[in-house]
């Protein structure tokens, strides 16, 4: 797979807040890429900088090939943008809404309405056109920011916390909308988010650390290399699985025992087999990944 | 072109969708209307009158009222085009403060493109708020003392045109480095209690001292000001030199109400009274643009960054 992003080296600093600092990493072509990090990690200064919103203080971006420095007009076009908040015209009607920002890309009249027609039907808002974006909902006001995004079909979709405050059903709605258009027209997400199950779901994760790459890798590696496996004891009390002496945590109807990986499990259960009756045994998530690398949990945009 | 004409559509029918900024727009003119009527007519008159009656000359209640009439009329249109316009152009600052900027500057359109944007949008709802204005002056002339030639109604839509395009440029350059909602609250403020005096609007400019007459004729807006005077009262002049005034005592009006304005001494003409606008217009709307332009440019490569 191609690169189609490319960053190297990338600082910038806010006077003496360095909010990037030396970043390097790449995003391949069709990929789901999770960017990790607690707010003020330095995402939003990267995108920016992505987007053409904020000059870098030293090193290079390539978008699809392209030196931002050298032409940042045509890799705004390849871009598409989910803004943390919506920053459509509370104001104007959804249909108002979308072509005027069609028009930026000069999509207008008959390539604007057929453009329109197919975003709607994609993600289900033939019946909001006439609407006001100020009174619709959060998820269908998400929804439109995505058609927003989509409008002049970008190669990379950049996704700025995009599930933030929605309901369950809604970010359903969006990720089988996001998972669909990936499917279908091999579309780069570039994803920012605090939920962790979602940057489980990702071909490739970079957690930020204070402007800085903490860590990287795919989902599994960074779960092998950060956390260990847990097996799950069903019908078995905590004093009987105090036996395999490893950090044992009681559940309802059962304890979770931490073992540093896979082999080691399956060590203890040749040894115990009389504990194994009922168990299961599972990798260690990403908000323990997180936790691990940072020192820092992030749960639903809150940092503990 | 079409990328153009969107933005004008977006930003007018924000603006017209935005009851509060619209309003406020289309009232302020009518309220200054009403409290000019209220509260200073009887002064203007009264200051006219004893004047001519102490070089004794009689002048009818219908000539006085026109002419009064007339020196309201152009004050009021005088504000109005540049409080207007400042109101209108707050939909600049409000994309900041919303957001809705980056989404527009995440696309490849230029930033000149959209300076022009919100020119277009603000001059047009200027023009349209300061033509409905105008109308209402035009109506009280008529109740006061009517003495206006089609031309001179020509004329004063002209210079109200003319002071609309000069409020839209000076506003979209202050409004360009205001980010908030109170900057702009604020400025607003200022504007709308300062420029009336520094035009000549609401106190004529030879009332004042001569070093401030000095720097206030460096100030484009007053040559405004004295544009839509001279039309505005050229018909109660006319028909003060057809009743027999003395052309001195018809000067002397004209200077007491800033017909005749001078420069260093020089008397400055009609032609580049209307030379001195269009100029500062057109420099006004280059440095907008170049502003963008820099500010776009600078956001890209430059290497000091500015916070988004």
């Amino acid at each position: 797979m191609n690169n189609v992003i490319s960053i190297d080296h990338l600082s910038k600093r806010f006077g003496e807040v360095k909010a990037v600092q030396d970043l390097s990493f790449r995003v391949k072509e069709g990929e789901l890429f999770a960017f990790l990090g607690i707010n003020g990690a330095g995402k939003s200064t990267t995108i920016n900088i992505m987007c053409g919103q904020l000059a870098k203080d030293e090193g290079t971006v390539r978008i699809c090939g392209i030196d931002l420095d050298a032409d940042a007009d045509t890799i705004k076009r390849s871009l598409g943008v989910v803004f943390q908040n919506s920053v459509l015209d509370q104001a104007l009607s959804v249909q108002d809404n979308l072509e005027s920002r069609a028009a930026l890309y000069g999509i207008t009249g008959r390539a604007f309405r057929k453009r329109l027609a197919e975003l709607a039907k994609l993600l289900d808002f033939e019946e909001l056109l006439k609407r006001t974006v100020g009174k619709l909902s959060g998820g269908q006001r998400r929804r439109i920011d995505i058609a927003r995004a989509l409008l002049h079909q970008p190669k990379i979709l950049i996704l700025d916390e995009p599930t933030t405050g929605l309901d369950p059903q809604t970010r359903r709605l969006l990720w089988d909308a996001v998972t669909r258009l990936r499917q279908e027209r091999y579309m780069t997400v570039f994803l920012t988010t605090h939920y962790m199950e979602e940057a489980a779901d990702a071909d490739y994760v970079v957690i930020l650390d204070g402007g800085k790459i903490a860590a990287e890798g795919t989902p599994l590696e960074l779960k092998n290399a950060y956390t260990g496996d847990f097996i799950t004891l069903y019908g078995i009390a905590e004093e009987q699985a105090a036996i395999l002496k490893r950090p044992c945590m009681p559940l309802k109807d059962a304890c979770r025992v931490a073992v540093p990986n896979t082999a080691a499990a399956t060590e203890l259960i040749l040894s115990h087999p009389e504990l194994f009756r009922d168990y299961e045994i599972t990798k260690g998530r990403m908000d323990d990944v997180f936790l691990a690398v940072t020192g820092k949990r992030l749960t639903g945009g809150a940092e503990k | 072109m079409s990328t153009l004409k969107s933005l004008i559509k977006r930003n007018t029918k924000l603006f017209f969708k935005d009851r509060g900024m619209f309003f406020t727009s289309l009232i302020t003119p009518l309220i200054l209307l009403a409290l000019y009527a209220s509260f200073l007519s009887n002064v203007y008159e009264e200051t006219f009158r004893s004047a001519l009656t102490a070089a004794g000359a009689a002048v009818s209640d219908r000539l006085i009222g026109g002419c009064v009439g007339g020196e309201l009329a152009s004050s009021l249109l005088a504000v109005c085009c540049v409080t207007v316009a400042f109101c209108s152009n707050m939909l600049m600052v409000q994309d900041k403060v919303t957001g809705a900027r980056r989404d527009l500057t995440i696309s490849p359109v230029k930033g000149s493109t959209l300076a022009l944007g919100y020119y277009a949008a603000t001059l047009l709802s200027t023009v349209l708020v300061c033509f409905v204005a105008a109308g209402v002056c035009l109506l009280y002339l008529a109740g006061a003392g009517w003495y206006l030639s089609a031309a001179d109604v020509v004329c004063l839509l002209l210079d109200v045109f003319l002071l609309a395009l000069f409020g839209t440029a000076l506003s979209s350059i202050i409004n360009h480095f205001l980010s908030s909602q109170g900057q702009i609250s604020a400025v607003g403020t200022i504007v709308s209690a300062g420029y009336g005096f520094v035009c000549g609007a609401y106190m004529p400019i030879s009332q004042f001292s001569g070093g401030l007459q000095k720097v206030i004729s460096f100030l484009p807006g007053t040559y405004g000001t004295s544009l839509l005077r001279n039309h505005a009262l050229r018909g109660v002049f006319e028909e003060m030199s057809r009743q027999g005034f003395p052309s001195e005592a018809v000067e002397a009006i004209k200077d007491a109400v800033d017909c005749n304005l001078y420069f260093f001494g020089n008397r400055v003409e009609m032609s580049t009274m209307y030379l001195i606008l269009v100029s500062t217009v057109a420099a006004l709307i280059a440095v907008y643009v170049l502003l963008n332009r820099m500010h776009g440019r600078r956001k890209q490569t430059g290497r000091k960054g500015v916070v988004a």
